[in-house]
C-alpha cells in the first residue's frame, strides 16, 4: 500500500529521514516495499509570469515571450495558447526534463531563446492530479504564483511516498490511521485521530429519500447509508488530489474522490450510488438467484450463483457486494443526490464470488482480508465530514444502520512471565504494559503482578491469545535482544531417514561412476507419455493431472522419469556437450482411486550418451548399482517398448535399460544414439542384501582350465555361463569369459566362445579325475545349448 | 708355484677393478675360481710338491682364494648399485602425460547442500522425515491454520489436483503428519521437494526444495530457535556468520520472524551481493502457533515449539555464487561438471 508521507503525518509525528523510518518500521514488524519522490522525474522548472508576447518577425507561429521567472527571460514558444499575464511552468536554461531532456540556452530562428515554456505532459504531471495538466498545450496556471517558485508544490509532488507491504494478519493496517497508529507506536509518538463531526445540512431524515433492504446478516453484518442532496460535483481541492495521487488513486470527482479517500485512510471500502437511479430508491442486499446477470461497471456481464452477496434493486441484481457497482448507478456529471454505503461484508464469501467471477478491485481486496464491521459508522461520518468541508452537497440528517450483531468487547489474560519466557526477552510486566497500551491495546497489570489484562480494539482481529500478545511485546522491544540458546531438555538421536540413506548410497555408487545427478520438473507434458508409444492400458498413461498448470507442458505428475531424461540429453546433445552421463532420482506418480493421494514410487533414471558410450558402459553402471545393494538378479533380454527392441534388459521388475527406439529418439528431438536406465529403488533397497559373515580365504591351490566352444551366432554368453556354473557344481569357483572369435574359418552364423575356469575344494587339493569328471559335465551341459568343444 | 700365485693374484685383483659388470665378474670368477679355474689347477698340480710343503701352498692358494672372493663380493655390490641405477634410469616415464580426465561425477548442487545440512541438523539431534508430495489440502492448509479461504494462502500460489488434493506448497504438512501421531518431544527436519505457481525466472522455480524443521517439547523457546539457526549459519557459511530476526507473519507460527544471515560474501560490511546491508534474506522461522498445536491434538498449555523453513535453491546460490536459478534445473553437464 503507497503512503504519502504528509498523510502520515496529519495524525502522528515523523520527524525522520525516509531511510530511518523506514526501517524502524520494517524492525518493528511493518514491510515496506521501498519508497520513493514524487515528481523525480524532472527539476529545474519554475514558476514564470508572460510579461509581453510578440510574433517572431521569421514564423508565422513562433512567438517571442518575455517572461518573468524570478529574472527576466526571452523565451521562444510555438504554443498558441500563451497570452500575457499567464502564469506557466518555465524550464530555466539547466533543467532536467522526464526522459532526459536538458534545457540549454539557444537560438530559433536567429532569436535568442533561454528557457522553456511547459505543458503538463512534458514534465509528466498525472492526468488529474492538476486541472488541464493533461491538455497538450501550455499548462496555465489556475491561480497567480510567485515568479520563480517551484513548481512541484504546486502540482502536489515533491512528497514521499512510502510503499508498504502489508501481512494477511494486519488489513488494519491497510489504512492512513492503521499506518499512522503503526508509526506512532513504533516511533514512540503520539497518534491523533480527527474528531469527527457531521453538519446535518440536508432537509428531512434518511427514511424520507431512500428505504435499505439487508437479507442476509451473515455476509453482510453491518451495513450503513447516508444521503446527501444537492451534489455539486466538481474536481477535488488540490490537497486531496495530491493525497489520491501519492497512493496510486486518479482523482475523479470530489463525490467518487471522498470514497477513495476514506478507503485509504480508514480501510473501509465505500460506494457511492446516483440515488435518483436506484430503482424506487430501495436498496436490497440479499444473495444472487442461481443465473442471475449482472452487467458491471467495468461492463464485462456476469452470470451469478446463488451463493454470491449482492446489491440489487427491488428487482434485479446491481452490483457485487464490495466487489464492484453496477453502471445503472454510478456517479454521473448529472448526479444530484447521493447515496454512501458503507458495510462490512463477509471475508469467506467475498472472496469466493471474487475468485470465481475473476474480478479483484481495491475494495474487494481489503473485504477479503477482514474490514472490521466496528468501526464502520465512523467512517462513513468521515466522508460526510468531508462533504460538508469540500461543501460538495448537503448532508441528510439521519443514517441508515444495520448491525444486528455487534462484536463483543475481547479481553484476554496473559501471563507476563510465560510471555518473557516464550520470547526469551528480559521485559517486565510494567514494560509489556506500557508496550500493549502504545499499540492501543488497553492493558492493565493485575495485582498479582503477572497477569495482563488486555482489551483488544475491535479492528485487531489478528490477536486472540496470548502468544498473539508476546509478538507484539516482541515486536516492539525488538528482535534483536533475542539472546542465542541451545536446545535442553531430552536428549534425542537425531538420524537420516531410510529413503535418505538409500538415496545417498544409490548417489554415491553413481557419482564413483563418473555420473552427474540432474534434477527435472515433476510434472510434465501429457505428451512426453505419449511419445514413449505405451499400451493404452499401461499405468504410466494415467497420470495425476493438475488443474491449474502453467501450461500444458506442465499438466500432469509423471508417471515415467524417462521422458525428462531424453529432453535432458537431447538438450546437452544440441549444445555439442560431447558426452553426459546424468542420472536422477526421484518418485513417479501413479494414481489410485478418486480421492486418495497417488502412490509416490521412488525411481532412478540413468541416461548416458558419448563416443565411448554403449549398452555394455550402461549395463556396467547398472550391475554396479545392483552388485553395491548385494542383488543378484538375472539379465533378460527385452524391455519396453521405446527401447531398442535388439538392444534391451531387464533385471526383473527391479530394472530395465538399453538403447532408446529410434522412433522415440526422433519424438524428443534426440539426434544421437542415448543410453536410458530406469530403477525401482523402492524393489532395488527391498532386495538389497547385507554380508552375513566373511569367508575363511583358501588354503588349497585352484587348478585352472580352459575351454573354447564353437556356437550359433544365435546362443546368448550368459545362457553358455549359467550352463557350466550349473554343470560345475560347488568345485567351480569362477569362470569368466575371455574370448569372442568370429571368422570365415568359423563359418556364417557361429562364433567361437572361450572361458576359463578355476576349480577349488576348502578342504582338499582336487584331483584330476575330479577335474576330468566336471569337465565331461560342463562340456555335456553346453553341448545341449549347442555349443561344441572346439578342438 | 710361488710366482704364479704371486701374479695370478697381481692380474685377478687389476682385472677384477677394472670389470664393468657382472658377467665380467662371472667370467672372471669361471676362469680364476671356477672347476677349470686357474687356482683350482693350482691345487690339483700340488701333488708335484714335496708333501712337506704342500700344506703351506695350500694354505696360501686358499688364502688367496678367499681374498680374491672378498674382492669380488665388494666389486660385485658396486658394480650391481650401478646396474641398478642404469635400469631405473630407463625405466624414466613421463609423468605429465594426461590420464583420463575425470572418471567420478557428482550430486548436483543442491544435493551437496542438502547432504550437509543434514549432517549439521542430526548432529544437533533432528531426525530426517520425509512425506508425500502429493498432499491433502488438509495437512497442507487447514491443520497448520490455512483454512480454506483464507487470504494468507495466496502467498503461496497452489497447484491444486481438485478440492481437496494439492500439490505440497512447503513441507510443513510432514510436521503436521508427525504432530498428529507422535507425542513431544518431536525434533524433525523434513526436506524435499514443494510447488507453487510461479514462472520460472532467475529466482523463481515451479518446483523448488526446502528444508524445514520443527522442535516440540517443554520449555522450548525463541531463544533455542535462534540458536538452533545460529548454529545451522555458523557450520553452512563459516565462522563470524550470525543470524538477524525482524518481525513477520505466518499464519502456523506466532510470533514469526524472517530471519537474516550475515551476507558470507562481504561478512557483513556490506557489498554487491547484499545490497549494501551486511545481511541476505534467508528463510521464515517462528514459534510453533499454540492453534496449530491444539488442532494436531498437542496441548499447548505444556507444550512450546519452534519451527523453520528453509530453501535449499536459494542458499545453494548464495553458497556458489549461482547467478540464475534456471542453471539448477537445466542440467547443462557444463555447469553440473563444476561440482565435486
Amino acid at each position: 500500500m503507497k503512503v504519502p508521507m504528509k498523510w502520515l503525518n496529519e495524525y502522528t509525528k515523523i520527524d525522520l529521514p525516509a531511510e530511518q523510518y523506514v526501517e524502524k518500521m520494517i524492525m518493528s514488524g511493518t514491510g515496506v516495499e521501498g519508497y520513493d519522490k514524487t515528481g523525480d522525474d524532472f527539476s529545474g522548472v519554475v514558476v514564470g509570469l508572460v510579461e509581453k508576447m510578440e510574433r517572431h518577425p521569421d514564423s508565422d507561429h513562433l512567438w517571442i515571450c518575455q517572461v518573468d521567472a524570478g529574472e527576466k527571460l526571452q523565451i521562444v514558444t510555438g504554443a498558441q495558447n500563451v497570452f500575457e499575464g499567464a502564469y506557466v511552468p518555465v524550464a530555466t536554461v539547466g533543467a532536467q526534463l522526464p526522459g532526459g531532456i536538458k534545457i540549454k540556452r539557444g537560438k530559433l530562428r536567429g532569436v535568442e531563446s533561454s528557457g522553456m515554456l511547459c505543458s503538463g505532459p512534458e514534465l509528466n504531471v498525472p492526468d488529474g492530479l492538476y486541472p488541464h495538466c493533461g491538455d497538450e498545450g501550455i499548462l496555465i496556471f489556475a491561480e497567480p504564483h510567485t515568479p520563480g517558485e517551484d513548481v512541484k508544490p504546486i502540482f502536489g509532488l515533491g512528497d514521499t511516498i512510502v510503499d508498504f507491504e502489508i501481512l494477511a494478519n494486519r488489513p488494519d493496517c491497510l489504512s492512513v490511521w492503521g499506518l499512522a497508529r503503526e508509526s506512532a507506536a513504533a516511533l514512540k509518538e503520539h497518534f491523533v485521530l480527527p474528531e469527527i463531526t457531521v453538519e446535518e445540512n440536508g432537509e428531512g431524515t434518511f427514511d424520507d429519500y431512500a428505504k435499505v433492504d439487508v437479507q442476509d446478516s451473515v455476509n453482510c453484518p453491518r451495513y450503513a447509508a447516508r444521503v446527501i442532496t444537492n451534489v455539486k460535483l466538481a474536481p477535488s481541492p488540490k490537497w486531496l488530489r495530491e493525497y489520491l495521487h501519492g497512493a496510486g488513486v486518479r482523482p475523479i470527482n470530489n463525490i467518487v474522490d471522498i470514497t477513495n479517500f476514506i478507503m485509504l485512510e480508514t480501510g473501509h471500502p465505500m460506494h457511492a450510488f446516483d440515488l435518483d437511479k436506484v430503482k424506487e430508491q430501495t436498496i436490497v442486499v440479499r444473495r444472487a438467484h442461481d443465473g442471475e446477470h449482472l452487467t458491471t461497471l467495468d461492463g464485462k456481464e456476469h452470470v451469478l450463483t446463488g451463493d454470491m452477496l449482492v446489491i440489487a434493486d427491488k428487482e434485479n441484481a446491481t452490483g457485487l457486494a464490495g466487489i464492484m457497482g453496477g453502471e445503472e448507478s454510478e456517479i454521473t456529471e448529472n448526479t444530484s443526490r447521493v447515496l454512501f454505503e458503507c458495510a462490512a461484508f463477509n471475508r469467506g464469501n467475498n472472496r469466493i464470488t471474487s475468485r470465481t467471477l475473476g474480478i479483484r478491485t481495491e475494495s474487494s481486496a481489503r473485504f477479503e482480508k477482514g474490514v472490521c464491521p466496528e468501526t464502520t459508522m465512523e467512517a462513513l461520518d468521515r466522508a460526510c465530514m468531508l462533504v460538508n468541508m469540500l461543501e460538495c452537497g448537503n448532508v441528510v440528517p439521519g443514517a441508515f444502520d444495520f448491525y444486528p450483531n455487534p462484536a463483543p468487547v475481547r479481553t484476554i489474560h496473559a501471563s507476563a512471565k510465560r510471555i518473557a519466557k516464550l520470547i526469551s526477552v528480559p521485559v517486565t510486566a510494567e514494560e509489556m504494559e506500557d508496550i500493549l497500551n502504545d499499540l492501543y491495546i488497553e492493558t492493565e497489570l493485575d495485582s498479582d503482578g503477572d497477569t495482563l489484562i488486555c482489551t483488544i480494539p475491535a479492528y485487531r482481529m489478528d490477536i486472540d491469545r496470548e502468544a498473539d500478545l508476546a509478538e507484539e511485546v516482541l515486536r516492539m522491544y525488538g528482535y534483536d535482544h533475542i539472546p542465542s540458546t541451545l536446545m535442553q531438555g531430552v536428549t534425542v538421536m537425531g538420524r537420516r531417514s531410510e529413503r535418505q540413506i538409500l538415496l545417498d548410497k544409490v548417489k554415491r555408487v553413481l557419482v564413483d561412476m563418473n555420473m552427474y545427478e540432474m534434477y527435472s520438473y515433476s510434472f510434465i507434458s501429457p505428451k512426453w507419455i505419449a511419445n514413449l508409444g505405451l499400451a493404452e492400458n499401461d499405468v504410466r498413461m494415467n497420470a495425476v493431472k493438475i488443474r491449474n498448470p502453467l501450461g500444458e507442458d506442465t499438466s500432469q505428475m509423471r508417471t515415467s522419469l524417462v521422458p525428462s531424461m531424453l529432453s535432458t540429453l537431447a538438450m546437452n546433445i544440441n549444445r555439442s556437450n560431447a558426452q553426459a552421463r546424468l542420472f536422477e532420482t526421484a518418485p513417479i506418480f501413479l494414481p489410485k482411486t478418486e480421492g486418495e493421494l497417488p502412490e509416490e514410487r521412488l525411481s532412478l533414471s540413468i541416461g548416458l550418451y558419448g563416443e565411448n558410450e554403449d549398452f555394455y558402459t550402461l549395463k556396467q553402471i547398472v550391475q554396479q548399482l545392483l552388485y553395491a545393494f548385494g542383488v543378484n538378479e538375472k539379465i533378460e533380454k527385452g524391455a519396453d517398448c521405446y527401447y531398442h527392441p535388439g538392444r534391451s534388459a531387464h533385471y526383473g521388475k527391479i530394472a530395465q535399460l538399453g538403447e532408446i527406439h529410434p522412433d522415440v529418439m526422433e519424438k524428443f528431438d534426440v539426434s544421437r544414439r542415448v543410453y536410458v536406465a530406469e530403477i525401482d529403488l523402492s524393489l532395488l533397497n527391498a532386495a538389497a542384501t547385507e554380508i552375513q559373515s566373511v569367508r575363511e580365504l583358501p588354503r588349497f591351490p585352484a587348478v585352472t582350465r580352459d575351454i573354447a566352444l564353437l556356437t550359433d551366432e544365435c546362443v546368448q554368453v550368459g545362457d553358455l555361463m549359467d550352463a557350466i556354473r550349473t554343470a560345475g557344481g560347488k568345485n567351480l569357483e569362477d569362470v569368466r569369459l575371455f574370448d569372442v572369435y568370429r571368422g570365415d574359418r568359423l563359418g556364417a552364423g557361429k562364433k567361437s566362445v572361450a572361458f576359463a575356469m578355476a576349480f577349488r575344494a576348502n578342504d582338499r587339493t582336487l584331483t584330476d579325475e575330479e577335474i576330468a569328471s566336471s569337465m565331461n559335465k560342463i562340456q555335456a551341459a553346453c553341448a545341449k545349448l549347442g555349443a561344441q568343444i572346439r578342438q | 708355484m710361488q710366482e704364479k700365485l704371486q701374479s695370478i693374484q697381481a692380474r685377478v685383483m687389476e682385472q677384477l677393478d677394472q670389470a664393468a659388470d657382472t658377467a665380467a665378474l662371472e667370467q672372471i670368477r669361471v676362469t680364476v675360481l671356477g672347476k677349470k679355474g686357474e687356482l683350482t689347477g693350482i691345487l690339483r698340480s700340488m701333488g708335484q710338491l714335496p708333501p712337506e710343503e704342500r700344506p703351506v701352498m695350500g694354505q696360501k692358494v686358499n688364502e688367496l682364494r678367499a681374498q680374491i672372493e672378498e674382492k669380488m663380493a665388494e666389486r660385485e655390490a658396486v658394480l650391481r648399485e650401478r646396474e641398478k641405477a642404469i635400469k631405473l634410469e630407463k625405466e624414466s616415464i613421463d609423468v605429465t602425460m594426461p590420464v583420463e580426465d575425470r572418471t567420478m561425477g557428482a550430486m548436483h548442487p543442491c544435493s551437496i547442500v542438502l547432504d550437509q545440512l543434514l549432517t549439521i541438523f542430526t548432529g544437533m539431534g533432528f531426525e530426517v522425515v520425509e512425506g508425500p508430495e502429493v498432499e491433502y489440502d488438509h495437512y497442507n492448509f487447514e491443520l497448520l491454520n490455512l483454512p480454506k479461504n483464507h487470504p494468507a494462502r495466496d502467498a503461496q500460489d497452489t497447484f491444486y489436483v481438485d478440492d481437496n488434493i494439492v500439490l505440497r506448497t512447503h513441507t510443513s504438512p510432514v510436521q503436521a503428519r508427525i504432530m498428529t501421531t507422535r507425542k513431544p518431544p518431536i525434533r524433525i527436519v523434513c526436506p524435499g521437494r514443494t510447488y507453487r505457481v510461479d514462472e520460472a525466472d532467475a529466482t523463481h522455480s515451479p518446483v523448488f526444495q526446502q528444508i524445514e524443521g520443527l522442535v516440540i517439547d517443554e520449555n522450548i523457546t525463541m531463544s533455542d530457535l535462534k540458536g538452533t539457526l545460529d548454529t545451522f549459519a555458523r557450520h553452512l557459511y563459516g565462522e563470524g556468520i550470525t543470524t538477524r530476526f525482524r518481525p513477520s507473519h505466518f499464519p502456523f507460527t506466532e510470533p514469526s520472524a524472517e530471519v537474516d544471515l550475515t551476507c558470507a560474501n562481504c561478512k557483513g560490511a556490506g557489498c554487491r551481493v547484499c545490497k549494501g546491508t551486511g545481511w541476505i534474506e534467508v528463510l521464515g522461522a517462528g514459534m510453533v502457533n499454540p492453534k496449530v498445536l491444539e488442532m494436531c491434538g498437542i496441548d499447548p498449555e505444556k507444550y512450546t515449539g519452534f519451527a523453520f523453513g528453509i530453501g535449499i535453491e536459494r542458499i545453494t546460490m548464495l553458497k556458489y555464487s549461482v547467478p540464475n536459478m534456471k542453471y539448477l534445473w537445466e542440467n547443462d553437464v557444463r555447469f553440473l561438471k563444476q561440482f565435486r
